[in-house]
This record gives structure tokens, sequence and C-alpha cells, in this order.
């Protein structure tokens, strides 16, 4: 009761934005402020035009009061999507991309398509790079055992899309062996 | 004229560049996962991580009340700086603007708190007659937990027996019953869930399922049984993702 039904197995995208917004974006101020003290920090001071490096939610604030310019991060770039799409189709393991890629592009693909070159293209990079990457998932599917399952390069919303079935899935494979209790007394009770 | 507080911690407050800079990503990068210095972690950063792990967890894991009353007095502190600010007739735009950042974090800070907290309670009340019957849990939780878990227990016995179980026959009243091949009736934490695991430092090696040894790199995820990497987790040494 005190935690929603919906929120009890997996963390819902929102949440994930949330966490994801903490990190730091550059953005070109267009009013000055003060530096000023945050529960996460101090910030600023904005002077127009030097650049400044503050936390996601406090620049797409700023941004959708057309208070500034965010500065795309270094990988949010046509070049960089399509050299990473090409290796993942002729890779089968996991490309590197930044952990939290899916939700910091779309905060910023949202907040400031005008700060980007080229959002439409970069949009469709990042569908196919996900697209890939869920086909790699899926066939990953088939090395989960009772055991432990290594996934290497996999970023926080693909994790939390396999999350209930792979949970799931591990948990009966875990009945079903039912190896040697572990060292743990608790949990030798409850098999 | 005093200014507010917050503008003065400001000017005397460290320059902290160490939240999770979304970095440059040259092509042939070693690390599979931002690095990030737990060190350096703001505490809502370690509230944000503890806030995650909870989540995830099947069992209750240590409730960290310093942290929450460091950040509990840093809201307070700054709502009252925004109360200061806002009285004072003589505020520009700029100020506006900058009381609005205040406050919108200041939601950020409260949200995630009223998460952990309702998670909290969530597994509290689940596991309320096995937290009453086993003291080795009590000191993961505050006293106040510890009074609800004990006092919820206690009335959902007296409801299930006001409700059903005194109009059984006397060998079916008990609700300490346990049936081969089923769960106990008392609902227990269920350590061999998987749960996924990202190391936060290179860690010490730990027992699978299957009896081998395992050892975790910086920066790896991996997905297991929760007791497997319990340990770890208590020590900080991995977070759950």
């Amino acid at each position: 009761m005190a935690l929603p039904p919906s929120l009890r197995t997996s963390i819902t995208p929102p949440e994930l934005e949330l966490v994801a917004s903490e990190q730091l974006v550059e953005i070109v101020p267009l009013v000055s402020m003060e530096r000023t003290a945050f529960i996460s920090g101090a910030y600023g001071p904005l002077r127009p035009p030097t650049k400044c490096k503050v936390p996601l939610w406090m620049a797409s604030n700023l941004k959708l009061k057309k208070k500034c310019h965010i500065v795309p991060p270094s990988w949010l770039n046509v070049e960089f999507l399509q050299e990473r799409l090409l290796r993942e189709t002729t890779d089968p393991s996991f490309s590197e991309m930044p952990f939290r890629f899916a939700e910091v592009a779309k905060i910023l693909l949202d907040v400031a398509p005008d700060d980007l070159q080229n959002p439409e293209k970069i949009r469709m990079l990042l569908k196919d790079i996900r697209e890939a990457r869920q086909a790699k998932s899926r066939e990953g599917l088939s090395k989960l055992d009772h055991n432990e399952l290594m996934l290497p390069n996999l970023c926080a919303m693909e994790i939390n899309e396999i999350r209930p079935f792979f949970v799931r899935g591990m948990s009966v494979l875990t009945h079903l062996t039912r190896e040697p209790a572990p060292v743990d007394p608790n949990a030798m009770e409850q098999m | 004229m005093a200014g507010p507080s917050f503008i003065d911690r400001a000017r005397s407050a460290a320059d902290d560049d160490d939240d999770f800079p979304i970095g440059d990503f040259p092509g042939g990068g070693r690390q599979t996962i931002i690095p990030q210095d737990l060190a350096e972690e703001t505490p809502f950063q370690q509230l944000i991580r503890h806030w995650m792990n909870e989540r995830h967890a099947p069992d209750i894991l240590p409730g960290q009340e310093m942290l929450l009353g460091r950040l509990l007095d840093h809201i307070r502190k700054q709502s009252s700086d925004v109360e200061l600010l806002r009285a004072d007739p003589d505020s520009s735009e700029e100020e506006h603007f900058r009381i609005m950042l205040v406050q919108t974090e200041v939601e950020r800070v409260k949200f995630v708190i009223r998460s952990y907290i309702r998670t909290r309670l969530h597994k509290i009340e689940k596991y309320a007659k096995y937290i009453s019957a086993n003291p080795e849990i009590h000191e993961k939780l505050s006293k106040a937990e510890l009074d609800h878990a004990r006092r919820y227990a206690r009335l959902v016995d007296y409801h299930f027996n006001q409700s059903v179980l005194q109009s059984l026959p006397e060998q079916q009243r008990s609700s300490e019953e346990n049936v081969p091949f089923m769960p106990p009736m008392t609902a227990q934490p269920d350590k061999l869930r998987p749960v996924f695991a990202h190391a936060l430092q290179d860690c010490p090696p730990m027992r699978l399922p299957d009896g081998t040894m395992s050892e975790m790199q910086k920066g790896q995820i991996v997905l297991v049984p929760f007791y497997v990497v319990e340990q770890l987790l208590l020590r900080g040494e991995v977070e759950l993702v």
C-alpha cells in the first residue's frame, strides 16, 4: 500500500530521468546569475556568454524559459552515433554507450532540438541503435541460467526494460535447479 | 542588508566538479560505465544510490537516518531562505528565477526522500511479522519503523483472529504452519531473487550458486541472486541498478 504495485518490481522511466538529470551539462547562459548554493552543490555564476557547467535539470529548466542554450554532449551528434550504429550491427556484443544515454538524449531532444545539429537524423540513429541492442538482449536470453549473467555495456534504460522478464526467468530457473543451499542459514529455511 | 544565507554559503562553498560529468567518449574507451569516485559523492547522490538499492533489493537494507537528517535540515534551510527572499520587496528578476530553481531542486530532493521512505515502509509492512520475530533485523530499522512494524504485526494478527481464525477448529488456528513445498506462512525476504549489480570498484571474489567463484571488475554489470552480492552491497562496493 505504501508503494503502488506498479512501482514494486521495477523503476519507471521518469524516475530514471530524474536520476539522469543530476549529470552535468555545459550551457551558454543568456542571463546572468550569481553563484548560488543548491543542495547538490554551488553553481554559477552565470555570465553570458561564458559557458558554464550545471546539472541537466537546471539546464532544461533554463532552456524552457529561454534563458540559455545547451551545448550537446560529445556523444550526441550524427558522426558518433553513426559509428556506434555500425559497430552495433557488425559486432555481436554491445558497444559502449554512455550509461544513461537514452534518458539524456530524450531530455535534450525534447527541450533543446534547436541546439543540436540535425535532430531528426539523431532521433533515427538512436532508434536504430536501440533496436539493434534490443535484438541482442533477446539473444542474450538464451544464456540465462540460475547462476549469473554478465551484461557488458548494457545501459540503464535497457536494463530496466529487460528486468521483469529476466528476473522472473532466473528466479524460476533457480527454483528448478535446487542446488545445495548457500552458506546463508536464512535461505536454507526458505528452500 | 544581510542577504539570505544560501548566497553566503555559495560564496564560501568549495568548487565541486565531482558529479557525473557527461564525459568525452573517445572511440576506444576502456570503461564500461562513466567512472565515479565514491568518496566525492554529494549527500544527495548518496541518497539516490541508497534509494535505488532499496528499490531493487528484496530485503530491507540498513536505514540511512543520518543522511536523511542532513538532507532534511538542508531542505529546511533552503525553504526558509526562499521565504526570506520572497518577502523582500526589492528582489529583482534575477532573484525570481533563482528562487524558482532552488524550489525545483527542493522538490526533487523531497521526491527522492518520499520514495525512499515509502519503499522501506512497504517492505516493513510486508515482513512485519518476520521482523517482530527476528531481532537481528532490528538494527536495520529506525526506532519509529520498528515500533510501527510491531504494532502493525499485532493489528494484522488480531484482525485475522477476529475475522477467520477463531471460528476454525483448534488444530487449524495456527498462523505458524509450515507445509512442505509451500512458502512459509510468515512472509520472509526472498534472498534468492535475482538483481542487477553494478560494481563501483574492483570487488573481492564472491561465491555463485553453483559453487564457482566470480570476481567483478570496476564498472561491470551482472545479474545474480541477491544473496551473492548482499555483503558487497552492505559494504558499498556494489550498487543495484
